[in-house]
């Protein structure tokens, strides 16, 4: 199902549709808390209907470049354009619309409720207000609940009306801090569609997440803040590839922690674990002869094996290799 | 299985300083306040206010002026006074806690007694004490006073008394006033008290609306306010933050909020007062609303100002908890200030039930003007605008170091 964005005072640009600015353009951006650095020079592009995904290690300053974008705090230096205007300027952080990873809505009203006073805080008069929340309800297919109360929503739906209320005023950024935290697997697919629909309606999508399966899934592009810097950047397919070439990674699942000598020799090996030493992972070449090898050795050890498998290479094993840490979740 | 549990009360007591304070330093505190409210009332530490009008201005009288002020339980008003009608003014408008006029000889010659106390029906115990005072320190430090008053009385039981007698008696008296005497005097003629009323009714039910309104001005507002901190933690004011409206709205959509209601639950504590107790609130209705919405919007600036200090809801009860219950002891929101002793008195003009509860008895008790209740005003209204400025200055800084 897609949705058309409403020509909202976000959407109206000076610029033909064909040389629409970028949604978000960041350059040398370097933002410090006192003398440390959070980030570096850093540069940044999302172009408007595509979905970014940022991801990082705790504490890697996701928050702190969301803040910046939201004139929050004053970087140090560089420029932060959204839909081709300095963010200094009020009317471009308007362009914004921010869903926090909080339900940042009033629990006692209703949706609807929560909608208009949202649209009305967004500078929309009653009018535009009721006209824009049928968007957002559409958008994100509110519809069956826009009359409950906020509080007796489940988190699915909570999690809905939260990206609703950031709709109303027509963005063309769309920050989306964790959106689909603590809901169950259903909400969270059909919260996936919410946000890719929101996508392919020609809005620009941020999305700041330690879910890397959802950010495989959703995202165009996604890029890695670590030292200061978002790189790599690139869609996910590609950065794998460039990572990863066409081997394959190697999970090996045990009953048991190996003893130490074994532990030694599987580090030796190439091995990397994870789950506190209950899940063992390397990649290798894709072909048949090299996985029947391997697994033959590992076999031969005094491992108590529950599992082993082949796989693509995922974002959670690039996100292993980059930051050396285990997945975020 | 008991103690495991004690130890998590325990440690969750300790690790909480709010919750410690509520507990073990706010009771104390409380428990002092009125220590030295109730203490005052029966010991020496109640300093009545005197303002004092002699007209016959002899020795005697200077004498008993002089001791009024080196009573520990009186002080003199500082002002000096030419008639009855300001002396009287200056009691009913809480300048002076009780007033005092000499009108003829303290000899006391026949008709109406010497001493005149004057008493705000809303202070009715203040004549009274006076008055004993007044017999005591005549008694003490005038004692050939006392005698010269009770010598006509012997005189006529006696069948009158012989020259020699009367030299006797009034070598005695001399002698009497010379060293000083302890005896106390019955003679209940020295001293008449007058209590005098305003124009708005009962005088004790004025009050008690007044101060309980501020009470729960301030408590409700604090409550309200605090909702700041729920839209600051849940992301609501981030998400507005970025929109048109910017903190600031909150801020003072908030303050306008907390007024109006403060305004319709002061209505509600002074419809009843009128209803049933015949607090004459529409003859002053102007001077009321005036006063009512200016306390509002102070305990409404203070609330929004604690509650952008505060970081958490916890924080803010049991900080707003602790500052309504002090400013209410001290402000003479749960007793009369002019029955704390002096010291305690000055630290209550900085709360605002003190001014509310000053401006409110001048509007409905005294029935002044608009104009006369300007000075009770001006401190609510820069309490107002002073915490209004606070809470915009601090959210905007909130936002800004979240």
């Amino acid at each position: 199902m897609f949705v058309t964005r409403q020509p909202t005072e976000g959407t109206q640009t000076d610029h033909p549709l064909e040389a629409a600015p970028p949604a978000l353009e960041i350059s040398g951006l370097s933002v410090r808390y006192g003398t440390r650095r959070v980030t570096d020079a850093l540069d940044l592009t999302i172009a408007t209907s595509e979905i970014f995904g940022l991801l990082g290690p705790n504490g890697s300053g996701k928050t702190t470049l969301v803040r910046a974008i939201c004139r929050r705090l004053k970087p140090a230096a560089g420029r932060i354009r959204i839909a081709g205007e300095q963010n200094t300027k009020r009317r471009a952080l308007r362009r914004v619309g921010l869903v926090p990873q909080e339900i940042a809505l009033y629990p006692h009203l209703t949706a609807r409720e929560n909608l208009v006073t949202f649209g009305r805080l967004s500078g929309l008069s009653h009018q535009q207000a009721m006209s824009a929340l049928d968007f957002a309800v559409e958008a994100t297919r509110l519809t069956k609940h826009l009359d409950d109360a906020v509080h007796t929503l489940s988190g699915g739906w909570k999690r809905r009306a939260n990206i609703a209320a950031a709709l109303l005023h027509g963005p063309s950024l769309l920050i989306l801090d964790e959106p689909t935290v603590g809901v169950d697997i259903d909400a969270r697919n059909a919260l996936h569609t919410v946000i890719r629909n929101l996508g392919r309606s020609g809005l620009a999508v941020l999305l700041t997440t330690h879910d890397l399966d959802q950010a495989q899934a959703l995202c165009g592009r996604v890029g890695f803040l670590r030292d200061g810097k978002v790189s790599p950047v690139g869609r996910p397919v590609d950065l794998l590839k460039d990572a990863f070439g066409t081997r394959c990674e190697l999970l090996v699942d045990l009953y048991e922690p190996a003893r130490t000598a074994t532990r030694d020799m599987l580090k030796r090996l190439g091995f990397a674990s994870r789950q506190l030493g209950l899940e063992w992972s390397r990649m290798i070449d894709a072909s048949p002869e090299a996985q029947a090898g391997l697994t033959d050795a590992l076999h031969r050890t005094d491992l108590r094996i529950k599992e082993i498998r082949f796989r693509e290479p995922d974002l959670d094993s690039l996100f292993t290799r980059l930051t050396g840490e285990d997945t975020p979740s | 299985m008991t103690g495991a549990i004690l130890k998590v009360m325990v440690l969750g007591l300790l690790r909480d300083r709010g919750a410690f304070a509520m507990a073990f330093i706010l009771p104390p505190l409380i428990f002092v306040i009125f220590a030295a409210i109730f203490s005052g009332t029966s010991g020496d530490e109640m300093r009545l206010k005197v303002a004092v009008l002699d007209d016959i201005g002899t020795v005697e009288t200077k004498m008993l002026i002089a001791a009024i002020d080196a009573e520990p339980a009186l002080r003199l008003h500082e002002r000096e006074f030419d008639d009855e009608q300001s002396l009287r003014d200056a009691v009913l408008a809480s300048t002076a806690d009780v007033g005092l006029i000499i009108r003829g000889q303290l000899y006391g010659e026949e008709g109406e007694a010497p001493v005149l106390v004057i008493a705000d029906a809303g202070r009715a115990m203040t004549g009274p004490i006076l008055a004993g005072h007044v017999q005591r320190l005549v008694a003490r430090e005038l004692p050939g006073v006392s005698m010269r008053r009770v010598a006509p009385t012997i005189d006529a039981m006696a069948g009158g008394l012989s020259p020699q007698q009367q030299a006797q008696l009034d070598s005695a008296i001399d002698a009497m006033g010379n060293e000083g005497s302890a005896d106390e005097s019955g003679d209940g003629a020295l001293v008449s008290v007058e209590t005098i009323a305003g124009r708005g009714g009962g005088v004790t039910v004025s009050y008690y609306a007044g101060a309980v309104a501020v009470m729960f001005l301030l408590f409700s507002a604090m409550q309200g306010a605090a909702t700041l901190i729920e839209e600051r933690t849940s992301g609501i004011i981030d998400r507005i933050a970025v929109g048109r409206a910017g903190t600031d709205v909150i801020v003072l959509a908030k303050f306008l909020f907390l007024t109006i209601q403060g305004i319709f639950q002061v209505s509600l504590i002074f419809l009843v007062a009128w209803l049933a107790y015949g607090v004459d609130v529409p003859s002053h209705f102007l001077a009321w609303l005036a006063t009512t919405v200016l306390a509002a919007t102070a305990a409404a600036g203070l609330a929004l100002a604690m509650a952008s200090a505060c970081v958490s809801r916890q924080q803010a009860n049991t900080i707003s908890s602790f500052l309504v219950l002090v400013a209410s002891a001290v402000g003479g929101s749960m007793v009369p200030r002019f029955m704390m002793p002096p010291w305690l008195q000055e630290i209550g003009w900085y709360t605002p039930n003190a001014w509310a509860i000053e401006a409110y008895q001048g509007a409905l008790w005294r029935g002044v003007s608009l104009q006369a209740l300007l000075p009770t005003f001006w401190p609510l209204a820069l309490t107002a605008l002073a915490g209004l400025a606070a809470a915009l200055i601090l959210s905007r800084l909130r936002l800004r170091l979240a």
